[in-house]
C-alpha cells in the first residue's frame, strides 16, 4: 500500500518543529516504528537546516517542498528547493575518532544523514536541488 | 526548548527539556559560553527530558568541550534517552563525553 504526505516548508528554522510533528504523525498513522521516525526526522532536520541556513542569499521567503511516502517496506523522503546548487553528497565525511581539540565543528549534519538513511540521491534540475533519501522500514521484533 | 539551571558546589547543572535543534541551539550556546567566561568549569547537562537533538545541538556541546578542555574543565551528560544516545554514538561523541545515568551520578563524578 502506498501512502504519502507532502508539506511546504518556509525557509525559517522555526519550521523544524512543525516538520518534526508531521513526521511523527505520518509514522504513527502508518505503524512506522518510533526509532525509524526519529531517524527520518533527524535526517530531514539536517537537510532542511542546511537549506534554510545556507541555501539563499536574498533574505527572501522561499518554499521548500518535502514529501514523505511509505511503499513496500521503504520510506522515501524527497526534498526540493530553489536555493543555490548544493549537493550534500559532496561533503566530506568527518573523522569521528578525533579528539575534542582536533574535531572540527562542521560536517556533522551530513554525516548523520548518511548514517541513518539507506540511500541518498541528488540531482540539480531546472534551477532546483532535488534530494531523495530512502530508508527501509524494519519493524522491531 | 526550556533550559533549567542549578548549581551544586561548583558544578552547574543545565536541564534541557524538549527539542534541541538549529532553531534554539544558539540560546544554549550563549548561556554555556557565558558561564564559562564567568568561571564555571564543571557542567552536567541533564538530558532526562530532552526528546530530540540534531547536529546543531551536538555542535554546542563540542564548542563547550573545546572551550573547557584546555583549562581542565569538564562537561558530562546525564540521563540520555535511547534515541539521543544513538545520535551521539553515530556522531562519534560517545568517546568525547562521559555519560551518566542520572544527574546526581554525573555531579558526583565531575566534582
Amino acid at each position: 500500500m502506498h501512502t504519502a504526505v507532502a508539506i511546504t516548508v518556509r525557509n525559517h528554522l522555526s519550521e523544524l518543529e512543525r516538520v518534526g510533528t508531521v513526521v511523527e504523525q505520518f509514522a504513527a498513522a502508518h505503524a512506522i516504528p518510533a526509532r525509524v521516525a526519529f531517524e527520518i526526522n533527524l535526517a530531514l532536520d539536517e537537510v532542511l537546516t542546511n537549506i534554510i541556513s545556507y541555501g539563499y542569499d536574498d533574505g527572501g521567503e522561499h518554499a521548500i517542498h518535502v514529501s514523505l511516502s511509505a511503499d513496500a517496506g521503504q520510506l522515501v523522503v524527497s526534498v526540493e528547493d530553489d536555493g543555490r546548487a548544493f549537493n550534500p553528497l559532496d561533503a566530506p565525511a568527518p573523522d569521528v575518532d578525533q579528539s575534542v581539540e582536533a574535531r572540527p565543528i562542521g560536517g556533522l549534519g551530513i554525516h548523520l544523514v548518511r548514517k541513518v538513511m539507506d540511500g541518498l540521491e541528488y540531482a540539480r534540475r531546472q534551477g532546483k536541488n532535488h534530494l531523495v533519501m530512502k530508508k527501509a522500514i524494519v519493524v522491531d521484533g | 526548548m526550556e533550559i533549567t539551571e542549578s548549581k551544586k558546589n561548583d558544578v552547574v547543572i543545565l536541564g534541557l527539556q524538549g527539542r534541541l535543534d538549529a532553531s534554539n541551539a544558539g540560546t544554549l550556546e550563549q548561556r554555556v559560553l557565558s558561564l564559562i567566561a564567568d568561571g564555571t568549569s564543571r557542567f552536567v547537562v541533564d538530558c532526562a527530558r530532552l526528546d530530540y537533538i540534531s547536529s546543531a545541538g551536538l555542535r554546542v556541546l563540542l564548542v563547550a568541550a573545546k572551550r573547557l578542555s584546555p583549562a581542565g574543565g569538564t562537561l558530562a551528560l546525564a540521563a540520555l534517552q535511547a534515541s539521543i544516545k544513538e545520535v551521539l554514538d553515530i556522531a562519534g561523541f560517545s568517546s568525547i563525553f562521559k555519560v551518566y545515568r542520572s544527574a546526581d551520578e554525573a555531579v558526583a563524578a565531575v566534582q
